[in-house]
């Protein structure tokens, strides 16, 4: 029993492991992880290094020298100011002239961007930031906090404050967000960093189950479409097969993830990688592995009723939608992991793998639940084994036409 | 020995196989006959336990077949195909590993067959760069390298050019001097004319002939020559002795009424036609097999 189940998975592995295809995968899978997750967040971090001519129109003439002083705090990496003010406002001509200039000037990139102050009741002010982007965040809340604490200070110095009360006042509160442990242990957080960590979980999961399971069917229907698969099953039993398969499968599968693994080390090494990604390494890895085989176990049942490249390509679309949503809910489980909908999901065979580890990284979960969800994945993968090996058992010697769903629950029944 | 007992395959509603019973003895040739879709591969694929029957029992020798005979059964499938991008040799080694033969044992019997077939130099090629008849090859010996002890081809024959059919057939003929057991199921009646002792006509799932060949041949002997002439065939109709004929190009088989003499006959024929071919023939399996499927369809 087991050396046919060991024949299987070695040629399922070798045959696999020579091909082009695989060793390319190998190289291109990580690029792309980290390209999509590590470049947004290193460009995002990244501050412009150029020097930022802003213009300001100050129609109430007293924000604009206190607004120049306090931006002076800001440099760039070569100590050099990082914003430069120029003053833009004129006595004699009115305000929409003075936008039309200025606007002309943002244009042709003479300046970044331009601030417009105007007096709206007795102490508050009215501003309108233009520039030719949107979404400048940076400048645009540094230049609100600049006006704000310029209001504030000049009320309260109206009011006969002194100015050692009104710095001690403009001193701000920052709340440190925390994420405990264990008693006495506090991991710093961050949410671009768990994000990360979390998305490239869920997309080296995908990218695998998806890729292997391509591979799977495709040889699947090598073995149909030629008949072999009669000298198989004339050898050993469709359990045997079933299991070498998926054992030849998930050691490739292992062996992506150990040269990825060794990818990721190095990039650890570059520091890139956030130490704090390993943390939870050993509930994610059984998630991850559980994952991939409850997912292989599938792709094999389905895949045995499959005849044709197309109706394969059809299957895969459908697996890969369902493998696709967690990184749809992501966002808003790391940003509410206690929400009613996120628990239901970490209860679904199908989601469980990658819910629950996003819901690691933002929250201490109880050993309870990880127990329990462990215990849901893996009875599953023994049901889903069964009803697969079923299906595969009869899947594999039907030719031709199409199986129907109904087809295929009448098997199940006999 | 295998033995068939009442076998019966349904699939939902339709018998596939009908009631067979047969015996195949070790050290023969049984010739499992019929058009397409008859049920052979059914047939076949109940004794390979790749289908479970719906009754019936299957014994080889003495013992219900069971997923441990797996090791000591080789198949030989109708439809050929292999792994295209692997080579030979490891496609070989794959296959008599799953019949639990020792890898340093399944290269060592690969390349025995390897040379005996006479393409020991492709063993390092892959699949898809060898010939058609070279693939059928080396599918026939993953079919046989485990040396197994009943063996089932299913139309071994097709796709060889007339010289390595000929190999194959040696072949084929030195496995029963090592008493094995061998189901040979085919639509080249000549072929199974000559390999065969025994054969198994099926229809429709249904028993149409079983026997010893020679018995068969005899039985349907009847009174067959063979006519050359020149001249318009519809003469024939007119003789009260032809029970029926089939007209080729270049010579008509002629079915004779039992109690005619074919010397009376022939004498009888020149006065009308010019015949310029004149002999007897026993009935071929093919002729025996045509007559027996029309026979058998329902009017």
């Amino acid at each position: 029993m087991m050396k046919k189940i060991i024949a299987i998975a070695r040629w399922e592995y070798l045959e696999k492991v020579k091909t082009k295809t695989f060793i390319i995968s190998l190289i291109i899978t990580p690029l792309l992880i980290i390209s999509f997750s590590v470049l947004p967040s290193i460009l995002f971090q990244q501050e412009s290094t150029n020097v930022q001519v802003l213009g300001i129109i100050d129609e109430t003439g007293t924000y604009f020298l206190k607004l120049e002083e306090e931006l002076q705090k800001y440099f760039l990496p070569n100590g050099q100011n990082k914003y430069v003010l120029i003053n833009l406002t004129q006595k004699n001509q009115n305000l929409e002239e003075l936008k039309n200039l200025a606007d002309k000037k943002v244009l042709k990139n003479l300046l970044e961007g331009y601030l417009i102050i105007q007096t709206k009741e007795k102490d508050s002010i009215l501003a309108e930031y233009r520039s030719d982007v949107f979404g400048n965040n940076e400048i645009v809340s540094r230049l609100e906090e600049t006006l704000n604490s310029i209001r504030i200070e000049s009320i309260l110095e109206s009011e006969g404050m002194q100015s050692k009360v009104i710095s001690q006042i403009q001193d701000r509160t920052i709340v440190q967000q925390n994420k405990i442990e264990e008693e006495g242990r506090i991991t710093k957080s961050d949410f671009l960093t768990t994000f990360f960590i979390s998305i490239v979980f869920i997309l080296l999961l995908m990218m695998m189950v998806i890729y292997s399971g391509q591979l799977l069917v495709r040889s699947m229907i090598e073995e149909k479409s030629s008949r072999l698969i009669e000298m198989l099953v004339s050898s050993s039993t469709p359990d045997e097969l079933l299991a070498g398969k998926v054992l030849g499968l998930s050691l490739l599968g292992l062996t992506q993830m150990v040269i990825w693994a060794l990818i990721g080390l190095g990039l650890v090494g570059s520091a890139l990688v956030p130490q704090t990604a390993f943390h939870n390494v050993l509930p994610m890895l059984i998630y991850f592995i559980l994952g991939f085989l409850f997912y292989t176990t599938l792709f094999v049942g389905i895949g045995s009723t499959v005849n044709t490249e197309q109706q394969a390509q059809q299957i895969t679309t459908y697996l890969s939608l369902i493998l696709m949503l967690p990184v749809v809910i992501a966002m808003p489980v790391i940003q509410n992991p206690d929400f009613i909908v996120t628990k239901i999901f970490s209860y679904i065979p199908l989601t469980i793998p990658t819910v629950m580890v996003l819901r690691l990284n933002v929250q201490n979960v109880s050993t309870l639940e990880i127990v329990l969800t462990i215990s849901i994945l893996v009875l599953s993968i023994l049901i889903v084994t069964k009803i697969s090996a079923k299906v595969f058992r009869i899947g594999i010697l039907s030719y031709g036409n199409k199986l129907s769903f109904k087809e295929i629950i009448n098997w199940l029944k006999e | 020995m295998l033995v068939v007992n009442n076998l019966v395959k349904r699939f939902n509603s339709t018998l596939a196989v009908d009631d067979l019973s047969f015996t195949v003895k070790s050290g023969k040739i049984f010739g499992l006959l019929g058009p397409n879709g008859a049920g052979k591969t059914t047939t076949i694929r109940t004794i390979l336990n790749i289908i479970k029957p719906y009754s019936g029992e299957i014994i080889f020798d003495g013992k219900p077949i069971t997923y441990e005979y797996y090791n000591i059964i080789g198949y030989l499938p109708e439809e050929r195909g292999l792994y295209k991008r692997s080579k030979v040799i490891d496609v070989l080694v794959y296959f008599a590993s799953l019949k639990n033969v020792k890898r340093k044992d399944a290269i060592q019997l690969s390349d025995k067959w390897l040379n005996k077939l006479n393409i020991s130099n492709l063993r390092e090629k892959r699949i898809e760069q060898l010939s058609k008849g070279n693939q059928q090859k080396v599918q026939l010996i993953a079919a046989i390298i485990h040396n197994p002890r009943l063996l089932i081809l299913d139309e071994p024959f097709t796709g060889f050019d007339p010289i390595n059919q000929q190999e194959v057939k040696d072949l084929i003929l030195s496995f029963l001097s090592e008493g094995k057991t061998i189901i040979l199921s085919t639509h080249q009646m000549d072929l199974a004319e000559k390999l065969c002792e025994e054969i198994l006509l099926i229809n429709d799932g249904k028993e149409v002939c079983i026997g010893k060949l020679s018995e068969i041949k005899k039985r349907f002997g009847g009174n067959n020559i063979r006519l050359g002439f020149r001249g318009n065939g519809n003469y024939l109709k007119e003789f009260p002795e032809i029970l029926k004929f089939d007209s080729y190009s270049n010579y008509t088989d002629v079915q004779l009424k039992d109690d005619v003499n074919p010397s009376e006959f022939l004498k009888k024929l020149i006065e009308k036609i010019e015949v310029h071919h004149f002999s007897i023939i026993e009935p071929t399996l093919n002729k025996i097999f045509i007559d027996l499927i029309k026979e058998s369809l329902p009017r």
